[in-house]
């Protein structure tokens, strides 16, 4: 930790419930984009390319494959002496009951002992649910350079979804004077992106105290940055510039990953000097058959084409069978499409078969269909 | 191709290195403790294998190590397996497992090694080789030793493939024994001549030593030229082949590069090929097997061909029957076509 002393922590507890069955099993976090990633694998190596090399994983829901799969701190190189990955769930303590993670905050406050064995100056608090990349170094040079007691990461939104989002207003020097959740009249259009750098030895006695209060519902947004702001202390927004998208909803996580088939796609996962990194999977490179028809896709190992390919998006061992149709999208990890089945506007979860001949999906329906249960063929 | 690295080296099949079949085959079989034996231009190599953690061995028990031996500049007779063995003799001397499975770095194929080893000790043969019958003998595999054994699958002899008969037992360079036998077959072959191989010192102890042939089925392929390169790489872009080749339950590791997916843009074309992740693929690709990271621009065409890593095809560049070597780029040649018979190659860091 010693490269810029700050310690991560990326909030992977949700439920992502608006996922439906892609969550049934498995933390959102652990929910598979973009071919051959999972969600997570963005803050982490985030977290890697910006040199933070402690990082803690705040998980709750359904953990077991997200703590598994983060605990392998070499799949994002967190593994030198003195760093790692560490998943963090809500633990018994001698002076207290085991007891769930009741707020953002309060995820933070149950793990004070953590945080202080590293003893850090800084924190940086993370949502494990986005796909952007960032280099948290440039945002705590900035934190730094302009004396915060908090630094928050905003981005412009377009003004008619402001709404949306926790907005910050701010002066011309970048200071925040004013926070708002989801305001009905917006005064700007930066939102929130969830993302804090906070002077470590401060946030902590703001979470001490905030844990004594039971009327607070331990929450960041809610609670801790109003606090902060209330006592006059020094916020600055950290404008990001760059894609940033929330994967939340099955349409937003299609939507995402349709946004990777642009050729000019502001996220560039091919741009070396800023890799993603994941899980090694042995499997064969893709193979095209002599029959296959491919256009505008992307595609990872282990995935056997036969037959049509549009606008879509395969995942590692997907299948797509002879004469059969995939277009505008996703087939996740393992999907198989039998010969003949077409599939349209979809979103294919994990090692779901769709049976021959059958018909998944329609060009003009306005939601993505999940299709997470196996479909029959046509006899 | 080498010039640059030894055909261990080599990649192979867009993702892999030659040396990942037998490394593979290794620890998949249990086996974690490797010796690699190199004679020159050890970059690639040793930077590919690393501690060979990826190949899954046991970072505690296991060991891969790679051992250097001198390549002697006097005359190349002197430049023999045993030879590589000889000067790594402590090391191995030392070593407290019994036994020994030598396998080939430029054969690609997939081969349970414990199994093999339980067959060995279960025949009480001194000597257990492992062969794969082909028909084609007279046109392929020209540089490869042959077996010849009797009824009993017994060995009678080891000897060059001449090319004059089209049914041969192919032998795949692949030996299980005691470690002792090893040990005293390297020194005897010292002693009488400095010009002995492996195959030859055996051939020569075949009537007073049990020296027993095993088939191995499935995908068989030896590198042992250009063209050899060539044909195996585009063999696999038979599903089946490479389905029977690369088995789920028989991972062929690699090392990896954390490369993306491979996009493919409005108006690629691409038909029986396989490729590998990291590229941008604009043309048509047909029949071809594509390594990592290689750009396929708009217009071009490429066929029957390998193209290695971080290669270009420019714009409206047409190339068939190539081998592209890495980070070569063919941008203002618009036409690179050889025959079919004769591949071409592409130099690597050449620019066309």
């Amino acid at each position: 930790m010693k490269q810029n002393n700050m310690l991560a922590m990326i909030l992977a507890g949700g439920r992502g419930s608006r996922l439906h069955e892609l969550t049934n099993k498995v933390a959102k976090p652990a929910v598979s984009y973009g071919g051959k990633y999972r969600i997570v694998d963005f803050p982490l190596s985030n977290c890697a390319n910006s040199g933070i090399d402690v990082v803690g994983v705040l998980t709750q829901y359904e953990s077991v494959l997200l703590n598994s799969y983060v605990a392998a701190g070499q799949r994002w190189g967190l593994d030198t002496k003195d760093s790692g990955v560490y998943v963090l769930p809500p633990r018994e303590k001698a002076d207290a009951g085991l007891d769930v993670y009741r707020g953002t905050a309060d995820a933070i406050s149950q793990n004070i002992d953590f945080i202080d064995s590293y003893n850090p100056e800084y924190l940086l608090i993370l949502s494990g649910d986005h796909i952007y990349k960032m280099n948290y170094a440039k945002m705590l040079d900035y934190h730094k350079e302009h004396n915060a007691d908090a630094t928050i990461a905003v981005i412009g939104v377009p003004i008619k979804e402001a709404s949306r989002f926790g907005i910050m207003n701010t002066d011309e020097t970048g200071r925040i004077l004013e926070f708002e959740e989801k305001p009905a009249q917006p005064k700007s259009n930066l939102a929130s992106m969830g993302i804090y750098i906070f002077n470590w030895k401060l946030l902590r006695k703001l979470l001490v105290s905030d844990m004594k209060n039971p009327d607070s519902h331990h929450d960041f947004g809610k609670d801790i940055i109003p606090t902060l702001l209330n006592d006059g202390r020094t916020l600055v927004a950290y404008q990001f510039k760059g894609y940033w998208k929330d994967v939340g909803t099955i349409d937003s996580l299609w939507e995402a990953n349709m946004d990777l088939l642009d050729e000019k796609n502001e996220l560039d996962l091919n741009d070396p000097t800023w890799k993603i990194y994941t899980e090694d999977v042995s499997a064969l490179p893709q193979y095209i058959g002599p029959n296959a028809s491919i256009n505008r896709a992307f595609i990872t190992q282990g995935c056997i084409v036969k037959g049509e390919v549009k606008n879509s998006v395969l995942f590692t061992g997907a299948t797509v069978g002879e004469g059969a149709k995939v277009i505008d999208s996703v087939l996740m990890p393992g999907a198989i499409v039998e010969d003949g089945a077409v599939v349209t506007r979809a979103l294919v979860a994990d090692g779901i078969r769709i049976g021959k001949d059958a018909v998944v999906g329609s060009a003009d329906s306005e939601n993505i269909l999940l299709v997470a249960k196996r479909v029959k063929g046509v006899e | 191709m080498q010039a640059h690295r030894p055909i261990g080296a080599f990649s192979f099949f867009g993702r892999y290195r030659v040396i990942d079949f037998p490394v593979s085959n290794m620890t998949n079989s249990g086996m974690d403790r490797i010796y690699v034996y190199v004679r020159e231009r050890p970059r690639s190599l040793t930077e590919h294998l690393g501690t060979g953690r990826h190949y899954n061995i046991n970072s505690k028990r296991g060991r891969l190590q790679i051992m250097f031996s001198e390549k002697s500049l006097v005359n190349d007779v002197y430049n023999t397996d045993i030879a590589d063995y000889a000067e790594n003799l402590d090391i191995i001397s030392r070593s407290h497992y019994p036994y020994v499975i030598i396998a080939p770095s430029y054969m690609i194929f997939k081969q349970d090694f414990s199994a093999l080893l339980d067959t060995h000790i279960e025949s009480g043969a001194d000597v257990t080789l492992l062969y794969h019958k082909v028909d084609n003998a007279r046109e392929k595999f020209l540089n490869c030793d042959v077996l010849n054994l009797n009824k009993q699958k017994g060995v009678l002899s080891i000897e060059k493939n001449r090319g004059n008969t089209k049914d041969r037992s192919i032998f795949m360079d692949t030996y299980v024994m005691s470690k002792d036998l090893f040990i005293e077959l390297v020194v005897q072959a010292q002693r009488l001549s400095s010009m002995y191989t492996l195959p030859q010192i055996l051939n020569l102890n075949c009537e007073n030593l049990d020296v027993r042939g095993v088939a191995h089925r499935g995908y068989f392929a030896t590198i042992t030229d250009f063209k050899s390169y060539y044909d195996a790489n585009l063999s696999l872009l038979d599903l089946k082949q490479a389905q029977d080749l690369f088995d789920e339950e028989w991972p062929i590791y690699t090392r990896t590069t954390d490369s993306c997916p491979t996009q493919y843009f409005a108006g690629s074309d691409v038909h029986n090929s396989v490729i590998a992740n990291g590229c941008l693929v604009e043309g048509t690709v047909e029949n071809s097997v594509i390594g990592r990271c290689c750009q396929i621009k708009k217009g071009a065409v490429v066929r029957n061909s390998v193209v290695l890593a971080n290669s270009v095809i420019g714009e409206g560049v047409h190339i068939e029957n190539q081998v592209v070597d890495k980070w070569a780029q063919i941008i203002h040649a618009k036409e690179v076509i050889a025959d079919p018979d004769k591949p071409g190659y592409v130099k690597r860091d050449d620019t066309l």
